[in-house]
């Protein structure tokens, strides 16, 4: 056996299952798909189209199979029937969530495929595979194809093709790993949703991972690391990997290229972890990115490595060191929330951004949701935000249109006398808890709030992610777009334009104040060079700048 | 019907019957649910007349929130606990998506269990 392994509980006679495999070796495969899932369990997490309502698919089918694994670890049973039966019992017994079931129905399947059978040989693995997707099929009125249920039925299908060929298990086994793989890709073709999002489908990659953990396991490669991974772009989460900077490695180094001959993502990745740690491989179109953490006399290695695999497109590297300061220093920005005292009126707010939490709770907030566009908060997250209050008289504003649903709902599941200000934008929540007084009657109060919405203009900028045409104006990808209480206004390919632009829109020449809030992804020079124009245009206003630490736009702004 | 008073230009009124449907389809389409049942025999009695789209399917709305009860016949042998979470997940995921009104409670009745493969 591969020293990397480490099977405590097998003897690895799994590892010879040409002809034929019993139960210990079975048990065996199963836990090297087992190991393979929770390695990969991230992977899979991520792949969620959001909003779907199956959480975490990743860690559902995970805890599915460690349930089903559970079941006969200590099981020293030969018969491979009834120790199918065991881990199908022991699936049921542990499902979690859709995938989890699903995949309890496939392990119920297989089973039933084996049934009084010592050992299993390349047709019986067949048959339990072929019987694992009529079961799973059985499971639901309307299959929704382009799901795992997809991946099982190809599975079978390769299967009985390959036995027609061969009874030499292990090259089945290598041949359905294969189908599942080519089978997930297909996935986004058969559903629109997963096609959109740019992902396959996260129930059918964890499918194909416990199998291909298996095969892995056959082959000695390692189960540990998760190394020959691709991840979609769109779903790639640097920011995560910032927490786990290695001392040494000071740069990080991202690649984006196309490679001119089909890449070997194992040799890929044992060639970059000569050179450094954090490697995170992306794929779309063709188009890769290379992701990896390195020391800094070895910074360019990566790029000259790249270089000899096909054309390089971009290029960014950054101190790591100087980042995490950066990082440090915004976790000691902590937000200190205003008290409560029982019988008063709380306030829980929702802020998309650091300063613009600060600046609620100076204002009186008693809880901070974190969430904004493209970050929505649960119904349950609003709810923990106020449920240890010591008041029952709760004012959410969810500051964003997208929340309003969660916050109402939330506020429907309580015994707390909650009312919720639609606030839509940021400068709506705080022009409203301006008018907030704690120690007043609910009703007045709330309807104080509510109607101090409509005193303020809110404008936000941002940048356009697709080509689309609203409201007669034309939107490219990349320009800078402006918003005015939730309507396109317009978009320009030079921010300072876009702001000034939607100030004359917003008619601030009839208004008094001017509050701008700068986001994470504009500097410090930029917000300068805009707020000097702002203040040519408008002298007579009164202007004021703070730190939102809001992502995505660069600007939310009121005027009142 | 239910009235979603976030129009501004007017109302828009929902019937029962259509987030019924709603209800039904997200329903079927969920892993473990293989059918639905009638409620009651009366409802039972009707549905041999006239095939009715929200069989099995009972929607309250007490002027702010909606309240859908199921009654569903799962598989037998898959978990239960996890079928009706995740069914009672999805319906409330598509009715919030298709109506844009919060509902408040999903209450999945097990009505039967259908054995298609006895182990």
């Amino acid at each position: 056996m591969n020293s990397e392994l480490n099977f405590p509980s097998g003897d690895g006679r799994a590892l010879n299952i040409r002809e034929k495999i019993d139960g210990q070796g079975f048990k065996e495969l199963l836990e090297a798909g087992l190991t393979w899932l929770r390695t990969n369990q991230q992977l899979v997490n991520s792949l969620n189209v959001f909003p779907v309502p199956d959480g975490d698919t990743g860690t559902n089918m995970l805890l599915t199979m460690q349930a089903a694994y559970n079941e006969v670890s200590k099981s020293g049973e030969a018969n491979i029937g009834k120790m199918a039966h065991s881990v199908a019992q022991g699936a049921l017994m542990g499902a979690r969530g859709n995938s989890g079931v699903i995949l309890s129905q496939i392990w119920r399947g297989f089973a039933r495929g084996l049934d009084s059978h010592d050992t299993m040989d390349a047709s019986g693995f067949v048959r339990a595979l072929t019987e694992a997707r009529t079961t799973a099929y059985k499971g639901v009125v309307r299959p929704v194809e382009g799901t795992i249920l997809t991946v099982t039925k190809d599975i079978a299908i390769e299967a009985e093709k390959k036995l027609s060929e061969t009874t030499d298990m292990q090259v089945i086994l290598e041949a359905i790993v294969k189908e599942a793989d080519a089978s997930v890709k297909r996935t986004p073709d058969l559903l629109p949703i997963l096609k959109q999002a740019g992902v396959v489908d996260s129930g059918g990659k964890g499918l194909f991972i416990i199998w291909e953990g298996m095969v892995r396991y056959l082959n000695g490669q390692s189960l540990e690391t998760a190394n020959a991974v691709v991840q979609p772009l769109a779903t790639m989460q640097l920011e995560e990997t910032m927490e786990s900077v290695e001392p040494g490695q000071d740069y990080e180094v991202v690649v984006d290229f196309r490679p001119s001959t089909p890449l070997d993502l194992e040799k890929f990745y044992s060639d970059l972890s000569e050179i450094g740690t954090s490697i995170q491989v992306g794929e779309g179109d063709g188009m890769y990115r290379m992701h990896i953490h390195v020391p800094t006399e070895k910074r360019y290695e990566p790029i000259d490595y790249t270089m000899t695999l096909g054309t390089i497109t971009k290029v960014a590297m950054e101190n790591l060191v100087a980042q995490m300061e950066t990082l440090e220093k915004k976790a000691d920005a902590k937000v200190s929330l205003a008290p409560v005292e029982p019988g008063q009126i709380a306030v829980i707010a929702v802020s998309p951004g650091n300063g613009i939490s600060r600046i609620f709770a100076s204002l009186g907030a008693n809880g901070i949701v974190e969430g904004g566009q493209t970050m929505n908060p649960s119904t349950e997250e609003i709810l923990k935000s106020f449920e240890n209050l010591p008041s029952d008289k709760i004012v959410i504003l969810p500051n964003n249109k997208n929340i309003v649903l969660a916050a109402q709902s939330a506020a429907s599941v309580t015994v707390k006398k909650v009312a919720v200000i639609p606030t839509r934008s940021v400068p709506q929540g705080l022009s409203a808890i301006l008018r907030l007084d704690p120690d007043g009657d609910f009703e007045r109060v709330v309807k104080d709030m509510t109607s101090a919405i409509d005193d303020v203009e809110t404008g936000e900028v941002t940048t356009a992610t697709r080509n689309v045409e609203i409201n007669g104006v034309e939107v490219h990808e990349g320009e800078v777009i402006a918003l005015l209480n939730g309507n396109l206004m317009l978009a320009s390919d030079n921010l300072d334009e876009a702001c000034l632009g939607l100030l004359a829109k917003a008619g601030t020449d009839e208004r008094e104040r001017i509050t701008l809030f700068y986001g994470l992804n504009i500097n410090k020079a930029d917000v300068n060079r805009i707020v000097d124009k702002i203040r040519q245009k408008y002298p007579s206003h009164e202007i004021e700048l703070h730190e939102g630490g809001q992502p995505h736009y660069q600007f939310i702004l009121s005027v009142e | 019907m239910i009235d979603d008073a976030f129009n501004s230009l007017g109302n828009i009124f929902v019937s029962h019957k259509a987030i019924a449907t709603i209800a039904s389809h997200s329903a079927l389409e969920s892993y473990g649910v293989v059918g639905l049942a009638p409620k009651d025999l009366a409802e039972g009695l009707v549905q041999v007349l006239v095939k009715d789209p929200s069989l099995g399917v009972q929607v309250d709305f007490d002027g702010k929130n909606i309240d859908i009860d199921l009654y569903i016949i799962v598989e037998y042998g898959t978990r239960i606990k996890s079928v009706a979470s995740s069914v009672a997940d999805n319906v409330r995921f598509m009715v919030e998506k298709a109506v844009g009104l919060p509902v408040k409670s999903v209450n999945v009745h097990i009505r039967g269990l259908r054995i298609s493969n006895p182990d």
